[in-house]
Protein backbone atom coordinates (compact mmCIF):
# COMPACT_ATOMS: atom_id res chain seq x y z
CA UNK A 1 0.00 0.00 0.00
CA UNK A 2 1.81 3.20 -1.09
CA UNK A 3 0.46 5.78 -0.02
CA UNK A 4 1.05 7.65 -2.94
CA UNK A 5 -0.86 5.82 -5.31
CA UNK A 6 -3.93 6.32 -3.20
CA UNK A 7 -3.45 9.69 -3.33
CA UNK A 8 -3.31 9.55 -7.07
CA UNK A 9 -6.12 7.55 -7.36
CA UNK A 10 -8.15 10.03 -5.28
CA UNK A 11 -7.29 13.34 -7.11
CA UNK A 12 -8.09 11.43 -10.68
CA UNK A 13 -11.57 10.43 -9.33
CA UNK A 14 -12.41 13.64 -8.18
CA UNK A 15 -10.56 15.41 -11.72
CA UNK A 16 -13.53 12.80 -13.60
CA UNK A 17 -15.89 13.35 -11.66
CA UNK A 18 -15.81 17.43 -12.01
CA UNK A 19 -15.73 16.73 -15.75
CA UNK A 20 -18.81 14.71 -15.90
CA UNK A 21 -20.71 16.45 -13.82
CA UNK A 22 -20.77 19.06 -16.84
CA UNK A 23 -20.30 16.74 -19.45
CA UNK A 24 -22.53 13.89 -18.42
CA UNK A 25 -23.95 13.80 -14.77
CA UNK A 26 -25.25 10.35 -14.81
CA UNK A 27 -21.78 8.85 -14.90
CA UNK A 28 -20.75 10.80 -11.82
CA UNK A 29 -21.82 8.27 -9.34
CA UNK A 30 -20.63 5.26 -11.28
CA UNK A 31 -17.23 6.94 -11.69
CA UNK A 32 -17.57 7.89 -7.23
CA UNK A 33 -18.00 3.74 -7.01
CA UNK A 34 -15.50 3.03 -9.65
CA UNK A 35 -13.15 5.51 -8.13
CA UNK A 36 -13.77 4.30 -3.87
CA UNK A 37 -13.18 0.32 -4.80
CA UNK A 38 -9.91 1.15 -6.31
CA UNK A 39 -8.52 2.59 -3.41
CA UNK A 40 -10.16 0.02 -0.96
CA UNK A 41 -8.28 -2.36 -2.51
CA UNK A 42 -5.04 -0.91 -2.75
CA UNK A 43 -5.53 -0.61 1.11
CA UNK A 44 -6.77 -4.24 1.16
CA UNK A 45 -3.60 -6.15 1.27
CA UNK A 46 -2.50 -3.49 3.93
CA UNK A 47 -5.85 -5.00 6.34
CA UNK A 48 -4.66 -8.74 5.06
CA UNK A 49 -1.30 -8.20 7.04
CA UNK A 50 -2.48 -6.05 9.60
CA UNK A 51 -4.91 -9.53 10.79
CA UNK A 52 -2.48 -11.52 9.93
CA UNK A 53 -0.26 -10.03 12.39
CA UNK A 54 -3.18 -10.29 14.97
CA UNK A 55 -3.87 -14.19 14.26
CA UNK A 56 0.20 -14.50 15.27
CA UNK A 57 -0.12 -12.42 18.31
CA UNK A 58 -2.96 -13.80 19.77
CA UNK A 59 -1.67 -17.62 18.83
CA UNK A 60 0.65 -16.54 21.46
CA UNK A 61 -1.73 -15.44 24.03
CA UNK A 62 -3.69 -18.81 24.12
CA UNK A 63 -7.69 -17.22 23.31
CA UNK A 64 -9.50 -18.89 21.63
CA UNK A 65 -9.71 -17.40 18.24
CA UNK A 66 -13.65 -17.19 18.02
CA UNK A 67 -12.82 -14.47 20.00
CA UNK A 68 -11.39 -12.93 16.79
CA UNK A 69 -13.23 -13.86 14.03
CA UNK A 70 -16.19 -12.65 15.22
CA UNK A 71 -13.80 -9.38 15.72
CA UNK A 72 -12.98 -9.76 12.28
CA UNK A 73 -16.61 -10.28 10.98
CA UNK A 74 -17.88 -6.62 13.03
CA UNK A 75 -14.99 -5.09 11.26
CA UNK A 76 -15.61 -6.49 7.73
CA UNK A 77 -19.86 -5.29 8.35
CA UNK A 78 -18.24 -1.98 9.03
CA UNK A 79 -16.12 -1.54 6.24
CA UNK A 80 -18.91 -2.68 3.45
CA UNK A 81 -21.51 -0.47 5.28
CA UNK A 82 -19.38 2.40 5.59
CA UNK A 83 -18.55 2.08 1.64
CA UNK A 84 -21.98 1.69 0.95
CA UNK A 85 -23.20 4.50 3.06
CA UNK A 86 -20.81 7.26 1.83
CA UNK A 87 -21.90 6.55 -1.86
CA UNK A 88 -24.97 6.88 -1.22
CA UNK A 89 -24.49 10.20 0.77
CA UNK A 90 -22.71 10.66 -2.35
CA UNK A 91 -25.41 10.27 -4.64
CA UNK A 92 -27.72 12.33 -2.56
CA UNK A 93 -29.82 10.31 -0.65
CA UNK A 94 -28.83 10.78 2.66
CA UNK A 95 -31.57 8.72 3.83
CA UNK A 96 -30.50 5.37 2.44
CA UNK A 97 -27.37 5.77 3.49
CA UNK A 98 -29.02 6.07 7.13
CA UNK A 99 -30.91 3.28 6.57
CA UNK A 100 -27.26 1.27 5.56
CA UNK A 101 -26.04 2.11 8.91
CA UNK A 102 -28.73 1.11 10.85
CA UNK A 103 -28.77 -2.15 9.68
CA UNK A 104 -25.01 -2.41 9.53
CA UNK A 105 -25.74 -1.48 13.56
CA UNK A 106 -28.18 -3.69 13.70
CA UNK A 107 -25.74 -6.86 12.04
CA UNK A 108 -23.04 -5.86 14.65
CA UNK A 109 -25.28 -6.10 17.86
CA UNK A 110 -26.20 -9.85 16.64
CA UNK A 111 -22.77 -10.76 15.58
CA UNK A 112 -21.81 -9.22 19.35
CA UNK A 113 -24.42 -11.72 20.66
CA UNK A 114 -22.36 -15.08 21.40
CA UNK A 115 -19.14 -12.73 22.54
CA UNK A 116 -21.29 -11.04 25.42
CA UNK A 117 -22.96 -14.03 26.55
CA UNK A 118 -19.19 -15.88 26.74
CA UNK A 119 -18.56 -12.60 29.48
CA UNK A 120 -21.24 -13.01 31.17
CA UNK A 121 -20.46 -16.84 31.65
CA UNK A 122 -17.31 -15.85 32.49
CA UNK A 123 -18.10 -13.54 35.21
CA UNK A 124 -20.97 -15.53 36.69
CA UNK A 125 -18.30 -18.64 37.37
CA UNK A 126 -16.23 -16.04 39.36
CA UNK A 127 -19.04 -14.57 41.76
CA UNK A 128 -20.31 -18.22 42.37
CA UNK B 1 -6.48 -2.74 -10.69
CA UNK B 2 -5.86 1.28 -10.70
CA UNK B 3 -6.60 4.46 -12.10
CA UNK B 4 -7.47 3.16 -15.61
CA UNK B 5 -10.69 1.54 -14.74
CA UNK B 6 -11.76 5.24 -13.79
CA UNK B 7 -10.06 6.53 -16.98
CA UNK B 8 -12.11 3.99 -18.71
CA UNK B 9 -15.37 5.16 -17.26
CA UNK B 10 -14.44 8.53 -17.71
CA UNK B 11 -13.58 8.48 -21.17
CA UNK B 12 -17.17 6.65 -22.45
CA UNK B 13 -19.06 9.50 -20.39
CA UNK B 14 -17.25 12.11 -22.08
CA UNK B 15 -17.60 10.08 -25.88
CA UNK B 16 -21.31 9.31 -25.17
CA UNK B 17 -21.99 13.21 -24.97
CA UNK B 18 -20.15 13.98 -28.03
CA UNK B 19 -22.11 11.57 -29.74
CA UNK B 20 -25.11 12.89 -28.58
CA UNK B 21 -24.03 16.30 -29.59
CA UNK B 22 -23.37 15.01 -32.84
CA UNK B 23 -26.83 13.25 -32.88
CA UNK B 24 -28.34 16.23 -31.98
CA UNK B 25 -26.83 18.16 -34.50
CA UNK B 26 -27.87 15.57 -37.27
CA UNK B 27 -31.36 16.00 -35.98
CA UNK B 28 -31.57 12.41 -34.61
CA UNK B 29 -32.70 13.25 -31.15
CA UNK B 30 -34.34 10.18 -29.81
CA UNK B 31 -31.02 7.88 -31.20
CA UNK B 32 -29.18 9.92 -28.64
CA UNK B 33 -31.14 9.09 -25.82
CA UNK B 34 -30.65 5.62 -26.59
CA UNK B 35 -26.59 6.58 -26.88
CA UNK B 36 -27.03 7.45 -23.17
CA UNK B 37 -28.14 4.61 -22.29
CA UNK B 38 -25.99 1.82 -23.56
CA UNK B 39 -22.78 4.13 -22.83
CA UNK B 40 -24.47 4.07 -18.95
CA UNK B 41 -25.23 0.22 -19.17
CA UNK B 42 -21.49 -0.35 -20.57
CA UNK B 43 -19.85 1.61 -17.67
CA UNK B 44 -22.68 -0.05 -15.30
CA UNK B 45 -21.57 -3.60 -16.29
CA UNK B 46 -18.08 -2.87 -15.85
CA UNK B 47 -18.59 -1.55 -12.37
CA UNK B 48 -20.61 -4.33 -11.24
CA UNK B 49 -17.83 -6.59 -12.00
CA UNK B 50 -15.70 -4.27 -9.62
CA UNK B 51 -18.26 -4.56 -6.88
CA UNK B 52 -18.71 -8.17 -7.39
CA UNK B 53 -14.61 -8.43 -7.21
CA UNK B 54 -14.84 -6.35 -4.29
CA UNK B 55 -17.22 -8.25 -2.11
CA UNK B 56 -15.15 -11.73 -2.73
CA UNK B 57 -12.05 -9.96 -1.26
CA UNK B 58 -13.74 -8.48 1.22
CA UNK B 59 -15.58 -11.75 2.25
CA UNK B 60 -12.11 -13.73 1.79
CA UNK B 61 -10.29 -11.41 3.33
CA UNK B 62 -12.86 -10.93 6.86
CA UNK B 63 -13.95 -14.25 6.58
CA UNK B 64 -17.45 -13.01 7.02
Amino acid sequence: MDIIKVIAVGIITAICVVILKQVKPEMVIVTIIAGTIVILFLIMEAVGNIFGEYKYLLDKTGLNSGIFTSVLKVIGVGYLVEFAGDICNDAGVGSISQKILLAGKVLIIIMCLPVIKNLINIILEFIQ
Amino acid sequence: MGIEIILKIAAVGILTSVVNQVLKYCGKEEISTLTTLAGLIVVLVMVVNLISQLFNTVKSLFSL
